[in-house]
């Protein structure tokens, strides 16, 4: 079936295009406009945006920490009936691949998947419709790990680990979350930065970000390693964010949800926005991609394999309850939290996030996210594309926040408005690139026909919460905002080559270990079920 | 084939099928309860459930929910088997009944791996600790003086003067403070709401200076795979209604017993693929049957036999060893229906409408 959107204006920065046009679909792919011949379907969308899915690189939405979220505040459960109130995280599977498609999103990374836990992550993901979906698979605070590096056993075997690793847990790149950091704090560490040494290893979190770092890079993963830094939500913790920037090297490296490591000491309550100064470090690495981790105003739950910062954020829960889980390797700390406009810090935190996202000058390289849910839910992100496309509302939003908060941050001096052709890029093209997947995030032909349109609205937040058109691999899933089909997608997952005796060594090390076989974490897809589908990412090399 | 029978004569499965979608279809509020199966088979339950408008509970709910009552309600810190295995150096149990919750406690907890050194305090654990037989420091006797002596502990730990003022109490008190990563473990099934709240109070106290953390021992049937798999469907633990459309969580209002007992329930979904288990309600209900066995096949008007999750077909359960939910192969592989297969089977033939 060839159908036609017809008559809208087109933004696809990956081909330069912003401008009115149509788009073609035949078989789930976009495809050139034909010489001859009429479609069988054609939607005018003539006045209308069509962009590309969305495509969110950071956003945890599945796994066994997510579910513990859940249950720790049901009380979030304001379900989807309309007219009861925007879901503020329930997101139940179901209505996260709903409200994310009305978005018009179509592929979503769920970021943090424990090795052991990660059938349950795929089992909640086969259970998410509409969407894309893939998991990044978290190293670093394991014993293997630790050990290869205190026993300097060569990047060889880190590789085959990282690629052995990947295949068991069905990931598609590698997540490092406070490097160091969990294992420390089971030995009664209670902080933690990138040139400390893990007890008994003797191996610093400088050490295990670079030998991660190089592994992914020598596997030729699409996705550089994606590195949730030391010291998150301290203040003066900026200096830990420029020098994990530094300790790129030149080399690929993604920082996560860095509006988290933005802070100073500065201002009369000795803390302070320090986005400027990491957006200059980020502008001038042109090695390291970014996702910004905004906070928006509301109750939330934070969820993090940084079980060591969320330890020490317990007694800050908003409501009081909260989960720290010692878990194999890295484990999880859920905390409740209410970030609040009347209060100081998150009032910084909120101005933070978008100073980032405004002085970080290459769309290409700054990605968006709230870190969901622990700046926000993702339910929040048409309201931050309204502020990154409107400097008045902005200004509106500034003027009901704390004066001295205000006064220890640049937002205000900050005119740049996001242009369409940037939200593309920051929210299609570029994450596509940015994990490897050469057809989606753009409108060229060959691509998978996930696509977006929506009505322009003076009101730029209800444009984005409700797409005017989804399609997700050609069919109509929303219009409206109303979801009317719900298919299921696929799950991406990288599969690097590894020398085949790594099998064995992982076979004798867990038997030694734990006194089981590995078994118990592979992923096996006769279990998931048949909706279940994985598709492959080819790697670099 | 699949063995079933309406009234405990034997039919053929799709008549048996047909005859639970009519129950479920004419039913005002319909529970499926039980729940001793797979998390194919927990998925296909609560699909069911949000289909018909009924309600959904597991046998071993109320074991669950103490625990994580406290959870939902302040802070509670815990670990995982292996954590405890390898790293705990003081191994806190916690009350009777934690070999009956998990068997392999002597092998993975008690028996010290090579290379670990730890010392293994049980308090008020009741004959379990008697004959625990490996170097076991039993302090405290009968499984009712847990909460008194549990509170002196806390109390003494924190520095003020408790109720016990036995000699091995204030020692382990003092003790305490010096662990290097301690785990207390505990059943919920042998110990009440508030017990569970004061050790949780307990570990959270001790971490203030050192390492301490928990870990709950889950019940049988599967019930932390329900849990999770519940949580990520519905945002809910087992006890959820869907009467509403969406669900609604209230450990009292939808207890099975409890639906069954006032008469709230007027059919009931009863599923035990792994144990002979019978519902505890009393009153007479119209009660389709998913089991692994027929001792309830004269009393029930539906019964379908299905296969042991993990013996006779693949399926995901939870490990008690890891904490996670993992495959588990066919040991035994067989024509069996699965709950799934079953759930499904019925879900296909209930008559089209509302409520969902």
């Amino acid at each position: 079936m060839l159908t036609r959107l017809a008559g809208g204006h087109v933004v696809d920065p990956a081909h330069g295009r912003d401008g009115v046009g149509d788009v073609w679909i035949s078989d789930g792919r976009i495809v050139a406009a034909p010489q001859a011949g009429k479609a069988d379907e054609t939607h005018d969308v003539a006045g209308k945006m069509v962009l590309a899915g969305a495509i969110d690189i950071h956003s945890h939405i599945a796994g066994h920490n997510e579910t513990m979220g859940r249950l720790l505040l049901p009380e979030l459960r304001q379900v989807e009936h309309p007219g009861h109130g925007t879901p503020r995280g329930a997101w139940t599977t179901r209505e996260t691949g709903r409200l994310y498609a009305a978005m018009g999103f179509t592929t979503v990374i769920e970021p943090a998947v424990a090795p052991h836990h990660a059938l349950q992550a795929h089992l909640e993901l086969a259970d998410i419709p509409i969407i894309d979906k893939g998991a990044l698979t978290v190293l670093g605070n394991d014993d293997f790990t630790l050990g290869l590096l205190r026993g300097k056993d060569g990047a060889q075997a880190m590789q085959d680990y990282i690629a052995w690793t990947l295949a068991t847990s069905r990931g598609l790149g590698v997540k490092v979350v406070n490097a160091g950091g969990a294992e420390a704090f089971k030995e009664n560490v209670r902080t933690f930065s990138l040139d400390d040494e893990v007890p008994d290893y003797g191996v610093s979190s400088r050490a295990i970000v670079k030998a991660l770092q190089h592994g992914v890079v020598a596997l030729g993963l699409p996705h550089p390693l994606h590195v949730h830094c030391n010291n998150l939500g301290v203040a003066g913790n900026i200096d830990t964010a420029v020098a994990t920037i530094a300790a790129a090297e030149g080399l690929p490296l993604h920082l996560a949800h860095i509006q988290f490591y933005a802070y100073g000491k500065e201002g009369p309550r000795g803390f302070s926005s320090a986005a400027p100064r990491l957006a200059e470090a980020v502008n001038a690495a042109k090695s390291v991609t970014v996702d910004v981790g905004q906070v928006m105003f509301g109750q939330t739950v934070t969820i993090s394999s940084d079980v060591l910062r969320q330890f020490n954020a317990r007694n800050s829960a908003k409501p009081k309850k909260w989960l720290i889980d010692d878990g194999d390797a890295n484990g999880g700390g859920i905390v409740a939290y209410d970030y609040s406009a009347s209060n100081f810090f998150n009032a910084v935190q909120w101005a933070a996030g978008l100073e980032l996202f405004l002085l970080i000058t290459d769309p290409w390289r700054v990605f968006f996210t709230t870190d969901h849910p622990n700046g926000a839910p993702f339910t929040a992100y048409p309201d931050i594309f309204a502020l990154l496309m409107d400097r008045n509302l902005r200004a509106e939003w500034l003027s009901r926040l704390p004066t001295e908060a205000v006064a220890v941050t640049t937002l205000p001096s900050i005119a740049r408005e996001y242009s369409w052709s940037e939200i593309a890029t920051m929210t299609r093209a570029a994450p596509a690139r940015l994990l490897g997947l050469k057809d989606r995030g753009h409108l060229g032909a060959g691509a998978v026909a996930d696509i977006a349109v929506y009505a322009p609205n003076r009101d730029k937040a209800t444009m984005f919460r409700n797409a005017a058109l989804v399609f997700k691999d050609g069919a109509l899933v929303v219009r409206d905002g109303a979801i009317v089909s719900e298919p299921y997608g696929r799950t991406l997952t990288v599969t690097p080559a590894r020398d085949k005796a790594i099998e064995r060594r992982m076979r004798d090390y867990y038997q030694e270990r734990y006194g089981l076989t590995p078994d118990f974490m592979t992923v096996a897809e006769r279990v998931l079920g048949s909706r279940y589908a994985f598709e492959a990412v080819p790697c670099r090399n | 084939m699949t063995e079933a029978w309406i009234r405990g004569k034997p039919v053929t499965l799709a008549a048996a099928t047909g005859e639970a979608a009519r129950l479920l279809g004419a039913s005002r509020m319909p529970v499926i309860a039980g729940l001793g199966t797979d998390v194919a088979g927990v998925r296909a339950a609560i699909a069911l459930a949000r289909q018909v408008g009924g309600a959904i509970d597991h046998m071993h709910a109320a074991t669950l929910l103490r625990d994580l009552d406290v959870m939902r309600e302040s802070g509670m810190m815990t670990t995982t088997p292996n954590e405890a295995r390898l790293r705990a150096d003081l191994l806190l149990l916690i009350g009777p009944g934690l070999v009956q919750a998990w068997p392999e406690l002597r092998t993975r907890l008690l028996a010290t791996p090579e290379g670990v050194t730890r010392r293994i305090v049980w308090l008020c654990g009741g004959s379990e600790a008697e004959t625990a037989g490996t170097p076991v420091e039993i302090i405290g006797g009968a499984p009712e003086d847990l909460p008194a002596l549990l509170a002196s502990l806390r109390a003494r730990c924190a520095g003020r003067p408790g109720g016990n003022t036995a000699q091995a109490l204030s020692a382990l008190a003092s003790d305490l403070g010096n662990v290097k990563f301690g785990v207390a473990v505990w059943s919920a099934a042998a110990l009440d709401a508030l017990t569970v709240e004061m050790l949780c109070g307990l570990v959270r106290d001790l971490n203030a200076t050192t390492r301490f953390s928990g870990l709950p021992l889950a019940p049988a049937d599967n019930a932390a795979a329900v849990l999770q798999a519940s949580g990520w469907m519905t945002g809910l633990p087992p006890r959820t209604g869907f009467a509403r459309g969406a669900g609604e969580h209230d450990p009292w209002r939808f207890d099975a017993v409890r639906l069954v007992e006032s008469g709230e329930a007027d059919c009931a979904v009863w599923i035990s693929a792994w144990s002979a288990t019978t519902p505890a309600w009393k009153r007479d209900v119209p009660t389709v049957v998913l089991a692994h066995d027929d001792g309830l096949r004269d009393k029930a008007q539906v019964t379908i036999m299905v296969g042991r999750p993990g013996l006779d077909h693949d399926a995901v359960t939870y490990l008690a060893a890891t904490g996670t939910l993992a495959p588990l192969l066919a040991a035994q592989k067989s024509a069996a229906l699965s709950v799934a297969d079953a759930l499904d089977r019925i879900a296909a033939q209930l008559p089209a409408g509302p409520p969902c």
